[in-house]
């Protein structure tokens, strides 16, 4: 091979090289590895299969916050983020410029959300989410901001923010 | 006079000193970037300034070379490389830093244009010398991000700078008796001529494809360092595959003869190395491999074509070869300029996306509510605390909980996690790389101009 061929090979085998390279990583899924995508919080989201209060308690507070996320035009992450501490709520606030009362009125949303959402998945009897609703329209600012204060108590048991009413879920579940 | 096989290697390792010292402090970033408090934007200076002086400097200091004659440009600028190397290794600012590697660049312009003028008298054929001088230079590159990283593993990073100076010393010698000869006869060896244009085709291509050098050397040591958590020495043995790579391309090289085709050649196999590299499919030591081979290969052969095609038939050899050192340099300054905020951008939004994923894939788990909230409060603070870097979730998971049930859903959260975080990191450095890609790419358009126009 003279000196011009081998220059035309040495490009060739250069691009042949590099084109198998790109390629073979391009089918190994390269194109696609980055984080996962957040959900967008106002499309609903399919209930699991909960199991006992304590899963239906969880899919509840998940919902509230899609819901209550969704009124504040922030992703359900960043919401639950701000609602670890005292310390993360007041960045979130500065940072989305959201007062404590919007916060409130967001989570009440979210709540009357979760329990249409409850309803719908057959988690929660109608006769039950009827009185549950207007428990939650009733809750006064203060007590919202209270509730959404210690945030723990949203996630880790929905009784005790469903007051009286909380007494009456094991009845009515499915 | 010493006999020239000393003076070869003196004269070689002078210019690989001096070339490898635009990479050598890669992998010693990170290290710098802690213990001087500063930002990532602000520790790239570290290497932006060196290139950027390399760049403004090599033409004039080749001048210099020329009319105080080669020997003693060479012996002055090993010195003066020798004792800025001394000033960056006890700087305790990074102010005072960037100002030694400024002085530094400046010492090393006149040594390695000053060098290209010994050359060919030490080894026969002015075409020999450009090879050589062009060779030790892409060895130099290649090699000094694994040499800096094994130092600041072993040693510290001021160690990188503290060694130069007895290197430069010790090969200064030979150089010396060149000097001194100088001296003694009053005469300067090379005659002062007007100088021919430099061949902007070539050069520029130089630039462009050093450009893409610089991205695939820069990036590859951040994603291993600060995005997959690798220590300096481990990601100085990953990075060593591309100097092993660069030494079979400048084998490949002779035997192909063509200045053009090797130089297409490289361009091509650096821009696939780099396009691989934006197209990671897992965050995979291996996996950084093949496309490093590619970008070794590939440096190899289109650096030394480049850098003979520009110096072909053109004299006086100092300035030429000072007008491929400031393009080479001019390259690595504004693709590390171009890049880092670039770069800095996506890891900022990758680190928040990671941060959804993260707390996403905690909200979505098994482990019980409350421990999901602790968790997510952990999270935040291990993100808070790292400044921007990619965080081990490890600790944040510490202790596990006692119950089998709980402990192992936590564990399969804690894979999970880390899996966001690994994808972030790795993601974060796609677009850069890509845009490496896409310059050396580019640097296709002056080679292949370069075959109508100028050879």
């Amino acid at each position: 091979m003279n000196g011009e061929g081998k220059g035309r090979f040495l490009v060739v085998a250069a691009i042949a090289a590099s084109l198998a390279l790109v390629v073979a990583y391009l089918a190994a899924g390269g194109s696609s590895y980055e984080p996962a995508k957040t959900q967008d919080p106002c499309k609903p989201r399919p209930w699991s299969e909960p199991e006992g209060l304590q899963g239906i308690a969880q899919q509840f507070s998940l919902s509230a916050l899609d819901g209550a996320a969704c009124e504040l035009g922030v992703s359900r992450e960043t919401l639950a983020r701000a609602l670890a501490t005292p310390q993360s709520r007041e960045r979130f606030s500065k940072r989305y410029g959201i007062d404590d009362a919007e916060l409130a009125r967001a989570i009440r949303a979210g709540l009357l959300r979760a329990i249409g959402d409850a309803e719908r998945a057959g988690a929660l009897n109608p006769l039950l989410a009827a009185p549950l609703r207007a428990t939650v329209r009733q809750i006064p600012v203060d007590q919202a901001i209270e509730l959404i204060k210690d945030a723990r108590s949203l996630l880790n048991n929905l009784e005790s923010f469903l007051g009286p009413a909380g007494g009456l879920i094991e009845q009515f579940l499915p | 006079m010493s006999p020239p096989r000393p003076r070869i290697t003196a004269l070689t390792v002078a210019v690989g000193l001096v070339l490898a010292d635009s990479s050598i402090v890669v992998l010693a970033l990170p290290q710098i970037y802690r213990d001087l408090d500063t930002s990532v934007a602000g520790v790239t200076w570290v290497l932006i300034s060196f290139n950027l002086v390399m760049a403004l400097a090599a033409v004039p200091a080749a001048h210099f070379a020329r009319r105080i004659g080669p020997g003693r440009a060479a012996a002055i600028g090993l010195a003066v490389f020798a004792g800025a190397g001394l000033a960056c290794g006890l700087s305790t600012e990074l102010s005072t830093l960037i100002a030694a590697r400024c002085v530094q660049a400046l010492g090393g312009a006149a040594a390695v244009t000053a060098v290209l003028e010994l050359l060919p008298a030490t080894v026969g054929s002015e075409r020999r010398a450009v090879a050589v001088w062009a060779t030790a230079g892409a060895a130099g590159a290649a090699l000094g991000p694994a040499l800096g990283g094994l130092l600041t593993e072993l040693v510290s990073w001021q160690s990188i700078f503290l060694l130069q100076a007895p290197i430069a010393i010790a090969v200064g010698v030979p150089v010396l008796a060149v000097a001194r000869h100088e001296a003694a006869t009053g005469i300067v060896s090379t005659e002062l001529r007007r100088t021919g244009r430099p061949h902007l085709l070539a050069n520029l291509a130089l630039a462009m494809v050093s450009a893409a050098i610089a991205a695939a050397l820069f990036l590859l040591v951040l994603l291993l360092i600060e995005g997959w958590r690798l220590s300096p020495i481990g990601a100085a043995i990953v990075v060593s595959v591309m100097p092993l790579a660069a030494l079979l391309g400048a084998r490949l090289g002779p035997a192909v003869g063509s200045e053009r085709a090797r130089a297409a050649a490289g361009a091509i196999l650096v821009a696939g190395g780099l396009g691989s590299l934006a197209l990671l499919p897992h965050a995979e030591v291996a996996l950084t491999v093949p496309p490093q081979l590619l970008v070794g290969v590939g440096l190899a052969l289109v650096l030394s074509a480049l850098t003979e095609t520009a110096l072909a038939g053109r004299a006086p050899q100092a300035i030429h070869g000072g007008w491929t050192i400031s393009a080479r340099h001019a390259g690595v300054a504004v693709g590390l300029i171009v890049l880092t905020p670039l770069f800095t951008a996506d890891l900022a939004q990758q680190r928040h996306d990671a941060l959804d994923a993260s707390t996403a894939v905690v909200l979505d788990s098994r482990v019980e509510p409350l421990l999901k909230l602790q968790l997510a409060q952990r999270i935040e603070e291990r993100l808070e605390g790292e400044r921007g870097k990619v965080p081990t979730l490890g600790p944040a998971f510490e202790p596990l909980p006692e119950d089998p049930a709980d402990r192992a859903d936590v564990i399969l959260l804690r894979e999970e996690l880390q899996d966001q975080l690994d994808r972030a990191a790795t993601h974060a450095f796609s677009p850069s790389f890509g845009l490496g890609a896409l310059i050396g790419l580019l640097a296709l358009i002056p080679i292949g101009l370069a075959r109508r126009v100028d050879l």
